[in-house]
């Protein structure tokens, strides 16, 4: 559409990459013209960031699956061509035990740090024992471990109390990235059992990272940016680029004139109204790919003001008078799909279970014999966001106007993230509004997120009681494999279903939107975008 | 001080205003296009379920149309007619700043005139807490209080008070200054009449005119004001069909321009309009801006 923009900023790259030429002739710098194509050009990502630390072990966020991914390293990672391949990671070989309950990692020696000092087995379980007694948001994903044994440096043994036959996708998980434990225990980290209340190095990591990975922290401004900077000792291959901004650009049109303008490279957040915007502009690539991201509202009856969601017609009496196909084309413009229950479509489990539908009689039925004929008011908080093109504000206002046909008031309270993050961390509110990317590439994690067991969770804190059957599920899905995995999976899939505290709105479609010489922008299932695979092309 | 002939004028009661008001200084052209569109609003806050043609809440139409013969201004993002929204939107934004300019000015001008009648450490401590209100700048001072308050049209109300009663604080306080000298008061005095009395029936009665005139023309601004809080997000919740939370909707969707439309034009129509009688009022009344 308008290729001028680009046109100007090719033609100052040239000249930034002359001046450096020159810089370095006149400097006599023995290292000549740096080999990586990317001269001094940084890569500014615009991403509506939902950051509330940088705490690895902390955090649980979309944007800290990125930042994490860039900053440190997983022992294994997944294959984006093929999901279910585990590649090595810090670890060059692994093995399990014939019933999963034990897995042997071994590191490559050649792993170092960013200061230089090699990855060990003692950082590994430093870090995995830290996730653990933070007792944070993510911790769930160490949920059973029975103990670390390091017996040589370079050798680590994790042993769980059951089978757990999702370790290995699990250890791919961004949050299980491995953390220099010298550098974080100087700077006030602590592993130990009482690292809840003990470790204050929560602070130091928003200015500093202590990872493996092709990039380190710099610079980070709440609200503002995050900024990072190729990790000069990578020990595997160099990093693309010399400097990557990551810029806060709350909305969508903000996202996409900056992206028209060359002001940034990547929009992360384009909302597929504006997708016309960008047809026939050749120095912008746009790809439509399908996602298992989804957007959902959560019915918390534990929450205060939450008493009429106690009763699981009321529950499902909401699921039901919502409008799906409506959505789908309010919010995604079509773009998406719809989801039956919290395990995405594409993932295990997910094939068999019936997708929700619009059934306005049923569900006033439902209401009336529950005895709520006359309706009710619930209240909403839900963080003011995009999330995946979704415009959470938006759908909520439609399922806001959906519910009033079956005479349920909702009332919507969009608030910051930050001021969600710690409304859900204490008074709660009856209905929220979330949206939820994978951590890795095995279902389990959404039982363990959105089941009703008991291991936190977004869900199980706010239900007031236990499912026994799906916690027995779960524990049989983890030591199962093959088809006989994937039934069980089927089976916690409908159950979960039927508990309707969680319900799935839109499974979008993900627009990747970026400055055409960009390469390697694709979706990760684990973590989002791999800013490390990320290149210049041509 | 000596009073200027001009100021004469304004040491009047209400039957001289409304005699004044037959004068042709308060039908000048520019006052009587400010008449019918401020009236055109009062009908609308009165009347607009019957005016609008939707219902400003339901999706009635394919969401993200442009204008249209059915949809004047086209839709939003949730189908619903943008007309519709912004004429209800004059119920959220005209009487929260109605009510809020009210209040500053009964808050400010008691404390004003308080001030200025009493004098000493009471004036002192008053318009200390004036001062350091005012040294802030407006727009701020009202987003952090309505932030700290908890976002919602109310607390906007609250907020707007919390930032405007000063400036009635100051007005008034000088206006007092100078009446409290005059003859009338000095015999007053001399018959023995409270000091209440003297306050309530012979001074602030006589130092209204400026604060009226003044009143007027800060509507707009406060309209303004109220649009810019729920703009950020601190007014109106979703999904109340505010002037000002329907532009941010509008910027959102960036290329269908017409959902901004209609609320900024609402915005600019009543502003202006507010501001056309102010300036005839001021001129009419024959009174020297003061702030």
């Amino acid at each position: 559409m308008n290729p001028a923009p680009q046109r100007t900023r090719r033609r100052w790259r040239a000249v930034a990459t002359a001046a450096v030429a020159i810089a370095l002739a006149l400097t006599g710098c023995a290292g000549g013209v740096p080999a990586a194509t990317s001269g001094d050009r940084p890569l500014v990502i615009a991403r509506a960031m939902d950051l509330t630390t940088l705490d690895p072990q902390r955090g649980y966020c979309d944007t800290c699956q990125i930042l994490y991914t860039a900053l440190y390293e997983r022992l294994v990672t997944i294959d984006p061509a093929d999901t279910s391949t585990v590649l090595p990671g810090l670890a060059e070989t692994w093995e399990a035990n014939a019933d999963n309950t034990e897995f042997t990692f071994h590191l490559d020696t050649d792993a170092v740090f960013s200061d230089g000092s090699p990855v060990e087995a003692a950082d590994v379980k430093w870090s995995f024992e830290r996730l653990v007694n933070l007792q944070g948001s993510a911790s769930f994903l160490l949920a059973g471990l029975a103990g670390i044994e390091t017996p040589d440096a370079e050798t680590v043994v994790v042993s769980f109390e059951n089978p757990n036959s999702a370790f290995l996708a699990i250890v791919a998980a961004p949050y299980l990235g491995i953390v220099n434990s010298e550098v974080a225990e100087e700077n006030g980290a602590s592993a130990a059992e009482d690292a809840a209340t003990t470790d204050d190095a929560e602070g130091w990591f928003l200015a500093n990272s202590a990872g493996s990975g092709p990039y380190t922290l710099t610079d980070y401004t709440s609200g503002e940016s995050v900024e990072l900077a190729a990790n000069e000792e990578y020990w595997g291959d160099e990093p693309q680029f010399t400097s990557v901004e990551m810029k806060e650009v709350t909305d969508s049109s903000s996202q996409l004139q900056q992206l028209q303008q060359g002001d940034v490279d990547i929009a992360m957040q384009i909302s597929p109204d504006a997708l016309a915007q960008l047809e026939g502009n050749e120095a912008i690539s746009t790809e439509i790919v399908d996602s298992f991201n989804y957007t959902y509202i959560a019915l918390l009856p534990a929450a205060p003001g939450g008493e009429p969601l106690q009763d699981v017609r009321v529950r499902e009496a909401i699921r039901m008078a919502v409008d799906y196909d409506g959505l789908v084309d309010t919010l995604v413009a079509g773009y998406g799909k719809l989801q039956g229950s919290p395990i995405p479509n594409g993932f295990e489990g997910s094939e068999e279970v019936a997708l929700p539908s619009y059934d306005l009689d049923g569900a006033k039925a439902l209401l009336e014999e529950a005895g709520y004929a006359d309706g009710f008011t619930l209240s909403a908080t839900y963080p003011k966001l995009v999330a995946y093109g979704v415009d959470l504000d938006l759908q909520m206002q439609a399922v806001q106007q959906d519910l009033a046909e079956i005479g349920v008031t909702l009332e919507l309270n969009p608030t910051d993230f930050s001021q969600w993050a710690s409304t859900m961390g204490g008074e709660g509110t009856p209905v929220t509004a979330v949206y939820f990317a994978p951590d890795h590439t095995d279902s389990s994690q959404y039982v363990q997120y959105f089941g009703n067991i008991d291991q936190g969770g977004l869900v199980n804190p706010w239900t007031g009681s236990v499912s026994q059957e799906q916690t027995d599920l779960l524990a049989e899905a983890l030591s199962q494999s093959g088809d006989e995995r994937v039934a069980t999976y089927e089976a916690l899939a409908e159950s979960m279903a039927a508990d309707t505290f969680v319900l799935p709105m839109v499974n979008p479609q993900l627009i990747l939107a970026y400055a055409s010489d960009i390469s390697g922008v694709a979706y990760s299932p684990c973590c989002n975008l791999e800013i490390g695979q990320l290149g210049l092309s041509g | 001080m000596t009073a200027a002939p001009g100021v004469a004028g304004f040491g009047t009661t209400s039957i001289t205003v409304l005699r004044t008001a037959r004068d042709s200084a308060w039908m000048r052209p520019q006052m009587v296009f400010g008449y019918v569109i401020v009236a055109f609003w009062l009908v609308l806050v009165v009347g607009v379920q019957w005016i609008a043609p939707f219902d400003p809440l339901a999706s009635v139409g394919q969401r993200l149309s442009p204008p249209s013969a059915a949809h004047w201004f086209g839709t939003d993002a949730l189908g619903r007619d943008v007309l519709s929204r912004a004429l209800h939107g004059a119920r959220y934004s005209l009487p929260i700043a109605l009510v809020s300019i009210v209040a500053s000015v009964v808050v400010g001008s008691v404390l004003g005139a308080v001030a200025g009648y009493v004098g000493g450490i009471v004036d002192a401590i008053i318009m200390r807490i004036a001062d350091i209100t005012m040294s802030f700048p407006a727009i701020l001072l009202a987003m952090a209080v309505a932030a700290a308050l908890g976002p919602g049209l109310n607390n906007a109300g609250i907020a707007i008070i919390i930032v405007w009663w000063p400036i009635y604080a100051r007005l008034m306080r000088g206006q007092v200054l100078s009446i409290k000298e005059r003859e009338h008061v000095e015999s007053a005095v001399a018959i023995g009449a409270s000091r209440s009395r003297i306050l309530f029936r012979h001074i602030i009665p006589h130092a209204s005119t400026p604060t009226l005139v003044n009143a007027t023309m800060d509507l707009g601004q406060i309209v303004l004001l109220v649009a810019s809080l729920s703009f950020l997000g601190l007014g109106a919740l979703p999904p109340t069909p505010e002037w000002g939370a329907m532009i941010t909707e509008g910027a959102k969707n960036f290329y269908q321009p017409w959902i901004a439309a209609a609320p900024g034009l609402a915005i600019v129509s009543i502003v202006l309009a507010i501001n056309f009688i102010g300036d005839g009022l001021r001129d009419a009344l024959d009174v020297k801006a003061r702030r």
